[in-house]
């Protein structure tokens, strides 16, 4: 970690201040873990809508991982798209790439007859589209990911309706990840909270805080207290009378605990 | 004429352009600045090649000027289309075409001063109107045509929309296009549509050399093909 300088160190309110972001850190781990899978499913369900309502013979969302940069496809729908799952590009390739860097929606057609761009990066996924549109999924002034549809069963190209229609279905995505992705981007998002509050922190400076607040989460992962947190996560499907019997259980242990701090270690 | 095209890169040696592409740099981040450095005329994603071509076999005659924005490295990438673009206005090109926009409020006024100082050096901004809902800069200031697309198979089509943001369409659907290593697809797209009035507007300009934007815009309406109440 970059050393803090010493003005900022012994500062009152930046050591306050770096609290809260533990304090945030921390609470942003748990909501990650009781919300596994929640972005996986929305975007799953968007898929599926996108390829059956164009009638198309793949539909996928690509989202932009870091380290190293990539595009990294995480769900898809429709009878060609399960393979592509899992694989990734690099941002700066073919239409996917496009569509990340500039935020415009594009498609192209006659895709499969020339083989000497995008039908790279398509054979790589397994699946050689005729035609493909893609529009970005934008989330707070941001572009995070792209949503494409493969080749209309019909054989028609995409239309600029389509464009548009597949822009709404964008829009929705980009929706479910920002309400999801508060864990994932944790590291970029309390970075971004520093900037607006202390605008005249150095890079170094707001990277070495950001750094501090999210060290140990990671390292956490194995303790009881996240292992309990798992627990818990999975109860959400239990019945109501279940629910009130581990509400019950987990009383019985607090009591127990109060009475232990009152009156010492028995 | 000039015409700026940022975007992706053009391809220097692509039998669509014709040999026009006179001039090609790129915006590169240095030590995290975006710095304006040569470039070889190649294009990362086909996408520049495509808008050049389209403007090159609409009107032959035009000098092509490109400005690569799009790079590896995505950090700051509004940061660098600020600046391609700011190159093309201090060049300058007669009419630069823009196939990209910033979503970021941080970068408004940014492009507001650049759409500003583009319209007071009649330098014409021909921009894709982005279609996800939410900001979009500059394509959203008044001073720049902006374009969408129509699906009528005629590049020399084109309509004026009384009722803005979005001022004008041109053939933006199933576009026969130039790609990337001297290769063709088809485009749709209001990207692929821009280049059409980017086009048109670098003819007009060649006839007619001391037009404002707002008369070109004027011009643009008079003789769009829509009929309008007289």
């Amino acid at each position: 970690m970059p050393p803090l300088d010493d003005t900022a160190a012994a500062s009152d309110d930046l050591r306050t201040g770096l609290l809260a972001l533990q304090e945030v850190a921390r609470r942003a781990a748990a909501a990650g873990r009781f919300q596994v899978h929640a972005e996986e499913r929305l975007l799953q369900l968007i898929v599926d809508a996108t390829a059956s309502l164009f009638g198309a013979e793949a539909a996928s969302i690509a989202l932009f991982e870091r380290d190293p940069d990539r595009l990294e496809f995480r769900v898809a729908g429709g009878e060609q798209g399960s393979d592509v799952v899992g694989m990734s590009v690099a941002p700066t390739e073919g239409i996917v790439g496009y569509v990340f860097s500039t935020g415009e929606s594009v498609a192209l057609s006659d895709i499969a007859s020339d083989p000497r761009f995008d039908r790279q990066v398509a054979e790589r996924t397994g699946y050689v589209p005729r035609s493909v549109a893609a529009v970005p999924l934008v989330t707070d002034e941001q572009v995070v990911g792209v949503l494409q549809a493969l080749d209309k069963h019909s054989g028609e190209t995409f239309s600029v309706r389509d464009m548009e229609l597949l822009a709404t279905f964008a829009a929705q995505a980009g929706a479910a990840i920002s309400g999801t992705r508060v864990q994932h981007d944790l590291p970029l998002l309390l970075a971004s909270a520093m900037r607006e509050l202390v605008p005249d922190m150095t890079d170094d400076q707001v990277r070495a805080l950001v750094s501090t607040a999210t060290n140990g989460l990671d390292a956490d992962a194995a303790t009881p207290f996240w292992a309990l947190v798992d627990q818990v996560s999975r109860l959400r499907d239990l019945g109501e009378e279940e629910l009130d019997l581990v509400g019950d259980m987990l009383g019985v242990v607090a009591t127990h605990q109060s009475h232990r701090g009152r009156f010492g270690r028995r | 004429m000039t015409v700026g095209i940022v975007d992706s890169g053009v391809e220097a040696d692509h039998p669509a352009l014709r040999g026009r592409l006179i001039e090609s740099v790129a915006v590169e981040l240095r030590d995290g600045e975006p710095e304006l450095v040569p470039d070889d005329g190649t294009d990362l994603f086909g996408h520049g090649t495509a808008c050049a071509g389209i403007v090159v076999g609409m009107a032959p005659e035009v000098e092509i000027v490109s400005v690569r924005v799009l790079g590896s490295d995505l950090k700051g990438k509004g940061a660098a289309f600020a600046v391609g673009l700011d190159h093309m206005i201090e060049r300058p090109v007669n009419v630069a075409n823009l196939s990209l926009s910033s979503k970021s409020e941080a970068m408004m006024p940014v492009f507001y001063d650049l759409a500003d100082q583009a319209y007071f050096k009649r330098v014409m901004l021909v921009s894709a109107v982005n279609n996800v809902v939410g900001p979009s800069y500059p394509s959203l200031f008044s001073s720049v045509f902006s374009v969408a697309a129509h699906s009528e198979p005629d590049p020399w089509r084109f309509y004026y929309n009384p009722n803005p943001p979005v001022e004008f369409g041109a053939w933006g659907m199933d576009v026969p296009v130039a790609w990337r290593g001297g290769g063709q697809t088809v485009g749709t797209g209001n990207s692929f549509a821009a280049p059409h009035i980017t086009a048109l507007v670098a003819l007009i300009l060649s006839k007619h050399p001391g037009l404002t934007p707002f008369e070109m815009k004027a011009v643009l309406a008079a003789i769009a093909d829509n009929e309008r109440p007289a």
